[in-house]
């Protein structure tokens, strides 16, 4: 006869995810950089975006570009003259943390002020995958139905800025720009709605003084994260133990 | 899509954990998916499923997967508790405040995909306890 057990792990899946992406948090903060984490579908103006705001951004930037198994989007990046690492998922939908550690080891970390993070173009999985950023902006084209943001309520909700671009095209397409805005504003009432339209260069000072405020507030709040810092190679960040009052901190990054 | 991650994820803890504890068999694995995790649970216990039936460890497992409620925290009336989901018109559900229908709540559990606890068989062994 065989003795019967039952042994409980309560292990969170997405513990070892959420410990790296902490990880890279903090060696982005010892060098005093910015992160962004860019999301939106395929064609949304992801790329579009970063380009404008390196050429129109007064302080260094760096580009982790992920892509399913091209190199498109970095070579784009590239001609900007920032340093840019293409990540490739292979067929992952959504960049983990995992990977962005990877990339950080190949850019020049001493010599940027902001790192922008184009996660792969998909508006569900990379949700559930934090990376290590500051800040998380959603875009959005009007060509993609003004129905896409209230389709897709998570990754609104979760995100720190929504763009709705190619706002030229909406009657075009039969879009209602407005309508979109507000779906927006109802699913994450505390976070800065802002049509653009890219190729017309409409809403890009806006997008720049919100991401330059976020930095500026980050960088007050800066202080409050060094106390940790010593703490964070020993620490297992399970989630069913209480943590220190030196973790405290923690949930201010993801939102 | 990142349903083979996770069950991945999943595998390798179900697995680990009954090797540590010298199991000749995994009879019963309890799972747990917040109602706001991104995944499909169909997909998830598919794919669990291939790769349980791939070891000889694990080929007898039963799957219990538990639905996690959504705990929130209303920024508009202070309700701290079990967040309505309405999920009427979406495959992605909407987390209301049930006391103010405010759109305004943190979510504070229920985004979490956790192994909770597997049943294992073992050898008897008089000489151990």
């Amino acid at each position: 006869m065989h003795k019967i057990a039952d042994v409980e792990i309560a292990k969170n899946i997405m513990d070892a995810n959420d410990r790296l992406a902490h990880k890279n948090l903090h060696l982005l903060e010892d060098h005093d950089i910015f992160c962004v984490d860019f999301v939106g579908a395929i064609g949304s103006g992801k790329t579009a975006l970063i380009e404008d705001l390196i050429d129109n951004l007064d302080e260094k930037v760096g580009v982790l570009a992920g892509d399913i198994i091209s190199d498109f989007d970095a070579d784009r990046i590239k001609s900007h003259n920032a340093p840019v690492v293409g990540l490739n998922t292979g067929t992952e939908c959504h960049l983990d943390a995992h990977l962005v550690g990877h990339g950080l080891g190949d850019l020049p970390l001493d010599d940027i002020d902001y790192l922008f993070i184009e996660n792969v173009g998909n508006l569900i999985c990379p949700v559930d995958f934090q990376l290590g950023s500051h800040m998380r902006v959603v875009v959005v084209s009007v060509t993609e139905g003004d129905d896409t943001v209230e389709k897709h309520p998570y990754i609104f909700k979760d995100s720190d800025l929504i763009i709705i671009n190619k706002i030229d095209l909406a009657d075009a397409v039969g879009a209602s720009t407005d309508k979109m805005v507000a779906d927006a504003k109802k699913l994450n009432p505390d976070v800065k709605v802002i049509t653009t339209s890219l190729k017309e260069g409409i809403g890009l000072d806006e997008v720049i003084e919100a991401i330059k405020d976020a930095k500026a507030h980050e960088a007050e709040h800066h202080h409050h994260h060094e106390h940790s810092h010593e703490h964070e190679h020993s620490h297992d960040h399970t989630h069913e133990h209480s943590h220190g009052h030196e973790h405290s901190h923690e949930h201010e990054h993801h939102h | 899509m990142h349903e083979f991650a996770m069950a991945q994820g999943i595998f390798s803890t179900v697995y680990d954990t009954a090797e540590a504890n010298d199991a000749i068999e995994v009879t019963e694995v309890v799972i747990e998916i917040g109602r706001l995790a991104m995944l499909n649970p169909e997909q998830l216990k598919f794919m669990l499923g291939v790769m349980f039936e791939g070891e000889e460890l694990t080929k007898n497992a039963k799957m219990i997967i538990n639905t996690i409620d959504v705990d929130i925290k209303c920024h508009n009336c202070g309700f701290e508790g079990v967040g309505d989901i309405d999920d009427s018109d979406h495959y992605a559900p909407m987390i209301l405040c049930p006391e103010c229908e405010s759109h305004r709540v943190e979510v504070i559990n229920g985004k979490d995909i956790t192994v909770r606890s597997i049943s294992i068989e073992k050898e008897d062994d008089e000489s151990e306890e």
